[in-house]
């Protein structure tokens, strides 16, 4: 027997279950981290597996598929490809650095380490099912982690921020959910028989009636929008990150917030090609609306949390954008924006806790002059910056310039609007990075020593992504393009 | 004519007639009661098992559905379904008031007793195919329930609780036997069977009068459902019942109050629908937002589940405005999720009265140490009642609020309430985990030992609410087999 003929995904998905369970119950306290490590190696190990096995612009692979609920067309089916790979490796491979970050985490360590476990089982069944319902499972999996998460270990005001977080999200959830439904009905007329398998739903959905697809195009984008989160429905974010302890934060926005664009890639764009082709304007209004306003929000923040949280919704717009240019370059472009976003946000985050844990502060006024004491940190915040500004050389410079090459083919001349977000995404970063390690240092900040080995290696082994998809981009592009192919399967006929 | 279709019911009544005389003769009641009750309620559990091919024995020679009586009570899917439904709920009421009625409470042989003979009234209800067994059934059950919510005759809440069912009940009796008698009048008969053809042959100057004994029957049945504006009693009284007996109202009696409804509406006047249907999906709205928000700032447990009570019975109410096979098959199946849930999360508060807790909301601060496997049950109750997969509370709304979504037009909206209702309760619903698991606690809190009786009705629904929800399959079948018998 092969190796790709075992279920893998399955076991992908199993592991961090068993481990969730483990950790939970076992007896001592202080091994906890080390369990939840171990057993969140091992889901990275399979996903790099998976993806050496994985059969470039094959659709989808490694399918499993077992009916369940079979008197309303319910059934486990999971598959991967191009679009959820690289969400899969960037969460398997976020949860471990998280927890190898969280280390010296000391209250209610089991909870801790077992919910990370618990909200990486959430994460990697969003990405690799197939059936709606499962789908929506795991997409609700995930909250109530998140929540005691924040709740539990976060800032001071930490009980508000989890019930927004909770409620808000769940709103858009259940949105989600019907226009899913709607789907459903209306595909077991075409097809005759009932199934909320997303694979058999895509080939007949793209044929309903416009009327139909914008509709529930609209509903879904509702759900998603507020996952990602778009300016409206963004309020939640900047309360939850602030309030989230480190590694919540990281696995916040490095994956939840791709939740969303993945949602909207998948379900969105490829089941409702005319929805999306009549409304594309709405994705291009919250996409530009949520880069420009992020940013300059980002410009007026005091807490370098608060603005990194910004940023990440200024950010999240770039995907809607390339998104909304509905064309090979732009959705691709999305795509690569997500995982770039992912990781360098986690940088950043992870930065952000650093220096709260070592200065005991997180204002930007009080900060100065850290290169003086943290040459180490200091290097990696810069990397983390410029690539989130988008420099040549980084990662973020290739999905940015992607989207935009993408817009450009379908807006011309009117992506001068968004590219001033470029403009005052680096003079945030640059100022920031001016105030917080230029000049003398503050000794108002006591005794500050430089990275923790715990915090190093993660740190170090994202500088390591950053740098490797800045200057060679194309193992991730080459999954990446055909799964937008696919994606826009319906609009280029 | 089959009366062995009954056997269950026959049961029951028999050991209710029992339990009084037993009790004058015994001394030591708390050791004999519960468990006569309870294996009473064990048998024709069973029993129920096989007929319905649950158990799969042919022991008995019965076919489903048996007409008894010349009509007067089909024992169909329907019927079977709630049956079990109901005499499980009773079961654990049964298993929990072992441990919540203690030795010096007075009248123990009463209390089970009545138990046992408003559940056969209710389960006449689910039978009954003609609107005077209807109505029989109704009273049977309500009557035992007033005195047993009165049952702690010392305490003023207790008492006042059900003097305030007593009137609210005996009125919204009233009205519903109103109706009743114009339904008669305008008929000719309480054939709930023939009402469909009867109607369609009444004289165009009668449609007022039609309409006056619709209304009449909607308002008295959503009394007894506690359906908004008809729901003030309900929180009163179930803050004021003993909570075990809360537990009751909410996990069964209020059931029945539907198992009418359907009977009435979706059964005798579907052909009508037309007429009704809108009344009831402003209805189901109203109540799901009216229970909802009053749930929000609720500080009494009791309470709060209580309005969640009333919320949830929006949810069902929308298979009367939806009014087709798939949605009374989903409410059904929530009816079932609900009454697991609100039997787990009533006889909780119930072990922490007996436990010396309190039954605020602030009082569960700390259980997750007290207790851990009663706080984590609690949250699962609660996730479960928020509609959180996978758990029973999720399939359950799923299929209910996705049948709105089927019919189209303007249940289109009502899902939208529906689901907007369903992220507005998360709120108190999450107040409940938090007060167990996220905030500190100001001294450390012991380790307490928790009541067996009533633990293990809690661990039962607990594991209910979770393998309902991995694996609905079964549930929502027999859900739809018995909304198939209901509506072709």
């Amino acid at each position: 027997m092969a190796i790709a003929d075992l279920p893998l995904l399955t076991i992908t998905l199993l592991i961090p279950v068993i481990g969730t369970l483990a950790v939970f119950f076992m007896k001592n306290e202080d091994n906890a981290k080390k369990l939840a490590l171990i057993f969140s190696l091992i889901p990275l190990g399979m996903s790099i597996l998976i993806w050496s096995l994985f059969e470039i612009g094959g659709g989808y692979q490694f399918m499993e598929s077992h009916t369940w609920i079979e008197s309303i067309g319910i059934s486990y089916t999971v598959a991967i490809d191009g679009l959820s790979l690289p969400m899969l490796f960037l969460t398997t491979l976020l949860i471990p650095l998280s927890i190898v970050f969280a280390w010296d985490t000391k209250k209610r360590q089991k909870e801790f380490f077992g919910l990370l476990l618990m909200i990486e089982v959430g994460l990697i069944g969003v990405f690799v099912s197939l059936d709606f319902f499962l789908f929506y499972i795991f997409w609700e999996l995930v909250l109530i982690p998140m929540y005691f998460f924040i709740g539990i270990w976060g800032g001071p005001r930490k009980h508000y921020a989890a019930i927004k977080f909770f409620i808000f999200t769940h709103v858009g959830s259940v949105i989600m959910l019907l226009a899913i439904f709607a789907l459903y009905f209306e595909s077991a007329s075409v097809l005759g028989y009932a199934t909320f398998n997303m694979m058999d739903i895509a080939t007949v959905s793209p044929t309903f009636t416009a009327a139909f697809q914008g509709a529930a195009f609209l509903a879904l984008l509702f759900g998603f929008a507020v996952k990602m989160p778009a300016v409206p429905v963004h309020t939640w974010l900047p309360d939850a990150h602030v309030e989230a302890p480190t590694a919540g934060s990281v696995i916040l926005a490095g994956v939840m917030l791709k939740m969303g664009g993945y949602g909207l890639f998948r379900v969105g764009i490829t089941m409702l090609p005319e929805g999306a082709m009549e409304y594309y304007w709405v994705m291009a209004a919250l996409g530009v609306v949520g880069m420009i306003y992020g940013a300059l929000i980002c410009l007026a923040q005091v807490d370098l949390k608060k603005m990194i949280a910004y940023s990440s919704i200024s950010h999240m717009g770039f995907v809607l954008l390339g998104a909304s240019a509905l064309n090979l370059v732009g959705v691709a472009g999305g795509i690569y924006q997500m995982f770039s976003h992912g990781i360098v946000t986690a940088v950043l985050f992870m930065m952000c806790g650093v220096i709260h844990h070592k200065t005991g502060t997180r204002d930007i006024p009080k900060l100065q002059g850290l290169i003086t004491k943290m040459p180490q940190a200091s290097f990696i915040l810069i990397i983390g910056f410029l690539a989130s500004l988008g420099l040549p050389g980084m990662n973020g410079f290739v999905s940015e310039l992607m989207v935009f090459v993408g817009a450009y083919e379908a807006y011309s001349i009117f992506i001068v609007v968004p590219l001033i977000t470029l403009a005052i995404g680096a003079a945030y970063y640059i100022w920031t990075m001016q105030r917080i390690l230029m000049g003398d240092f503050n000794e108002k900040l006591g005794n500050v020593t430089d990275l923790e080995k715990y915090e190093l290696i993660p740190l170090a082994i994202l500088v390591v992504f950053i740098i490797f998809l800045g200057f060679y981009p194309n193992p991730l592009l080459d999954v990446i393009y055909p799964a937008a192919e696919a994606v826009l399967g319906g609009v280029l006929l | 004519m089959n009366y062995l279709i009954l056997l269950p019911q026959i049961i029951l009544v028999a050991i209710a007639m029992l339990i009084p005389a037993i009790d004058l003769y015994f001394k030591d009641k708390t050791r004999i009661l519960p468990y006569l009750a309870a294996g009473a309620l064990g048998v024709s559990l069973l029993i129920l098992s096989i007929f319905t091919g649950i158990i799969p024995l042919e022991i008995f020679d019965v076919t489903i559905p048996t007409s008894l009586f010349g009509g007067m009570l089909v024992v169909d899917r329907f019927a079977l379904f709630l049956q079990l439904l109901f005499g499980m709920v009773t079961f654990f009421v049964v298993m929990a008031s072992s441990s919540y009625i203690k030795q010096y409470d007075r009248n123990q042989g009463e209390y089970y007793s009545l138990l046992l003979i408003a559940t056969v009234g209710m389960m006449t209800v689910a039978m009954a195919n003609d609107l005077i067994t209807l109505f029989i059934g109704l009273e049977v059950a309500s009557i035992s329930s007033y005195a047993l919510t009165g049952f702690r005759k010392n305490s003023k809440k207790s008492a006042e609780a059900a003097m305030k069912y007593f009137i609210i009940g005996a009125l919204s009796s009233s009205i519903v036997l109103y109706g009743i008698s114009l339904f008669y009048g305008l008929t000719g008969t309480t054939d709930l069977a023939q009402f469909g053809t009867q109607l369609q042959n009444i004289d165009p100057s009668q449609d007022g009068l039609l309409a006056m004994a619709t209304i009449f029957l909607i308002a008295g049945f959503s009394f007894k459902v506690a359906a908004a504006p008809f729901h003030m009693w309900a929180p009163d009284v179930y803050q004021g019942a003993p909570t075990t007996i809360t537990t009751f109202l909410a996990a069964a009696s209020k059931k029945m109050g539907f198992a009418a409804l359907f009977k009435v509406f979706l059964f005798g006047l579907i052909a009508f629908k037309a007429d009704w249907a809108i009344a009831f999906g402003v209805m189901a709205a109203l109540t799901m937002t009216v229970g909802n928000l009053a749930a929000l700032k609720q500080e009494d447990l009791k309470r709060m589940l209580a309005y969640s009570s009333i919320a949830q019975a929006g949810y069902i109410m929308m298979a009367l405005a939806i009014a087709t096979q798939y949605a009374l098959g989903g409410a059904l199946f929530h009816i079932l999720t609900h009454a697991f849930m609100k039997t787990g999360a009533f006889i909780i508060v119930a072990m922490l009265s007996v436990m010396l807790i309190g039954s605020k909301v602030g009082d569960l601060r700390g259980l997750r140490i007290k207790s851990p496997i009663t706080a984590f049950c609690m949250a699962i109750m609660m996730l479960s009642l928020a509609g959180i997969p996978p758990l029973a509370g999720f399939a359950s709304k799923f299929v209910l609020f996705s049948s709105a979504i089927d019919a189209g037009g303007w249940l289109i909206w009502l899902a939208v309430v529906a689901v907007i209702n369903s992220a507005i309760s998360l709120y108190y619903y999450a107040r409940v985990l938090k007060e167990m698991y996220v905030l500190p606690t100001d001294h450390i809190p012991i380790r307490m030992k928790e009541p067996l009786a009533m633990l293990i009705p809690v661990v039962l629904t607990t594991a209910a609410v979770i393998i309902v929800g991995l694996y609905p399959e079964p549930f929502i079948d027999a859900a739809m087999d018995a909304a198939r018998a209901l509506i072709p």
